[in-house]
């Protein structure tokens, strides 16, 4: 039944964001032809191929901060309005669990949350024009290696996921937990993630405290992490996210198996 | 276990309100059974908690013997008073989606309905007036083979024409091992069609009885019965 | 003939005497197959539990009979339709003739009222 979840999630979603891509795709490759970094020449200058620069610049951001926005607007979307709204009438007498509707709806947001960075990541390389994009990369890696050793180079795509799918679970606890409320639902969504916000960064930071007085050197101004510290760092604090994870999963599970109330 | 549904001092409140209050009730299966009563009398509340879209109160309900969950979602082929559908799908994605989850789904059954209202598979839902969509979520729900048919307002809001499609429909898809229950307070156009009746007021239960009782009994139609009880 | 089902009163009664109507008017022949309860319903626009229930009485009082493999059959006994048409016949006139009294008529004027107008009717088809 996961299975079948993720394929209309995937179908749902994909129509909303495959347009955005290409769109911001195009755009960059327009804005490459069109040169927009000679904008710095004087205004009286002004010949029509700037004009048209300046314009398709603009489209391009709106774009580019576009898909960026959307990618977090249409996460919340999905699951708020797929799940919790009228659409939850279907979905909810589906004979499937829970947390198959959770899992699906996560796993989708982590793919598309990738992709949109990945996008506009690729999108930006395109416009500055960069040559040996490849080397480039090879260069930057190195260097991050060189101040963090191996294994951060593994844990950090770790951190980046587990982040996400921190923060993705997140919402789904605050927009479950504001449902519970009879009236003022959004308001109390809101309310939900800010507390819990809070909350979880005060953990993060009690909790990288007392990791650094236990396997640290004392920080100081001119403190240099070394790569043993920096994986320290790192593992703590995927742990500390994978467990919220799971805690907020499972908030979220309950809730929705024991207490759900579709008005 | 010859009860479909069985619910035992149930109650549901919004808030301070009491949206069901403390109803007991039993209805048989191979039954086709008018759930009757005004505006807001709890009708809608008792239907989803039959589906578990709503939690109880107080109280239990099973279905088939068993508590609401997978398996009874299994069971049960529910028409919601509201619009599920999503917007963007045309009407051979909503088949398929349908085919996907319930293994009693009815594929040919549901295109040849479709075909009689002149309903292609290409046709996208968005553009399908109020109407036409009311009628598609109908034949989606009676495609299934199910045991328990919860039917929330299926002539609710439509014209003297498409009432009678939609009661043909509902009696053509009919298989008499299977319950229906059919909320509305229309009741003159759907009487002619029920075995039994439960009257709810304000979250409770006023009658149940089987509809010849009713016309034996007291020589009046059910919805002479109804307006008689429900007079304000 | 088409069904016509009021609300006031038990339906299967009412779809026990229109079946026994279009049996005794030769709509449904003796000894001919009837219809699946799912279509009669369908018909008569009525639930298949209430069809089944009606067609049930007439089998217990011998007007059908079920053969287990091909279905419902009107019996092949006439006599026994005969008993029914005269039965329903007495019925009709005795319904009429309550009505007659209590508009005020007695037996002598309501014969005469019948033959006059039986008279005036043959001589439209004449």
């Amino acid at each position: 039944m996961l299975g079948k979840l993720l394929k209309y999630e995937i179908k749902a979603t994909a129509r909303l964001f495959l347009p955005l891509y290409a769109a911001l795709l195009v755009f960059s490759i327009i804005n490459r032809f069109l040169n927009p970094f000679a904008i710095s020449k004087p205004i009286d200058n002004m010949s029509a191929q700037l004009f048209i620069g300046i314009i398709s610049m603009t489209f391009y951001y709106v774009l580019l901060v576009g898909t960026l926005v959307m990618t977090v607007v249409i996460m919340i979307q999905r699951f708020y309005k797929n799940l919790l709204g009228d659409e939850g009438y279907l979905m909810f007498t589906l004979p499937v669990q829970p947390w198959h509707h959770i899992t699906s709806k996560l796993l989708v947001s982590i793919l598309w949350t990738i992709l949109s960075f990945g996008v506009t990541a690729g999108s930006i390389a395109l416009i500055a024009n960069i040559k040996d994009l490849g080397k480039k990369l090879t260069e930057i890696i190195r260097a991050i290696r060189h101040i963090t050793g191996d294994t951060a180079l593994f844990l950090i795509p770790v951190f980046i996921l587990t982040a996400i799918a921190f923060y993705n679970v997140m919402i789904y606890t605050a927009i479950t937990l504001g449902h519970l409320f009879q009236k003022h639902k959004i308001i109390a969504s809101f309310g939900m993630f800010c507390v819990l916000y809070f909350i979880y960064q005060l953990l993060a930071v009690l909790v990288i405290l007392i990791m650094s007085s236990a396997f640290l050197s004392p920080i100081t101004p001119d403190w240099k992490p070394t790569p043993y510290e920096i994986n320290v760092f790192l593992i703590s604090l995927i742990l500390l996210a994978a467990g919220l994870t799971t805690v907020n999963f499972y908030i979220t599970n309950t809730i929705l198996n024991k207490r759900l109330n579709l008005e | 276990m010859n009860n479909i549904v069985e619910c035992k001092n149930l109650t549901k409140m919004f808030d301070t309100k009491k949206a069901l209050d403390n109803v007991t009730l039993s209805i048989s299966r191979g039954k086709i059974v008018g759930l009757l009563g005004p505006n807001a009398s709890g009708k809608t509340t008792f239907i989803k908690l039959c589906n578990q879209l709503l939690t109880p109160t107080e109280g239990e309900i099973y279905i088939g013997g068993i508590k609401p969950g997978i398996e009874t979602k299994n069971m049960i082929s529910y028409l919601p008073e509201k619009n599920y559908l999503n917007d963007w799908m045309k009407v051979s994605d909503i088949i398929g989606f349908f085919e996907d989850f319930y293994a009693d789904f009815n594929t040919k059954k549901a295109y040849d309905m479709l075909k009689s209202l002149e309903i292609g598979p290409n046709d996208k839902l968005k553009s399908m007036s109020k109407g036409t969509k009311e009628k598609v979520q109908l034949i989606l729900v009676m495609s299934r083979e199910a045991q328990l048919y919860l039917l929330d307002e299926p002539i609710g809001g439509v014209d003297p024409a498409a009432r009678d499609y939609i009661l043909d429909t509902i009696l053509r898809n009919y298989n008499e091992t299977a319950t229906i229950v059919i909320s509305t307070h229309l009741i003159s156009d759907i009487e002619k069609i029920l075995d039994e009746v439960i009257f709810i007021r304000e979250g409770r239960i006023v009658l149940t009885k089987t509809v010849d009782e009713i016309r034996e009994e007291t020589g009046k139609s059910v919805d002479a019965l109804f307006r008689e009880v429900f007079k304000c | 003939m088409p069904w016509d089902i009021q609300t006031d009163r038990p339906i299967y009664i009412q779809l026990m005497e229109q079946i026994q109507l279009k049996i005794c008017s030769g709509i449904y022949p003796p000894g001919s197959r009837l219809p699946s309860v799912r279509d009669l319903a369908q018909e008569a626009s009525v639930n298949p539990n209430t069809m089944q229930r009606a067609l049930a009485e007439l089998e217990a009082a011998g007007l059908l009979y079920t053969n287990r493999t091909s279905g419902r059959f009107v019996t092949e006994d006439t006599e026994m339709i005969v008993h029914v048409k005269n039965k329903l016949a007495e019925k009709h006139v005795k319904d009429f003739l309550k009505k007659m009294t209590e508009l005020g008529f007695n037996s002598d004027e309501v014969m005469s009222i019948i033959s006059d107008i039986v008279e005036t009717e043959e001589m439209k088809y004449e």
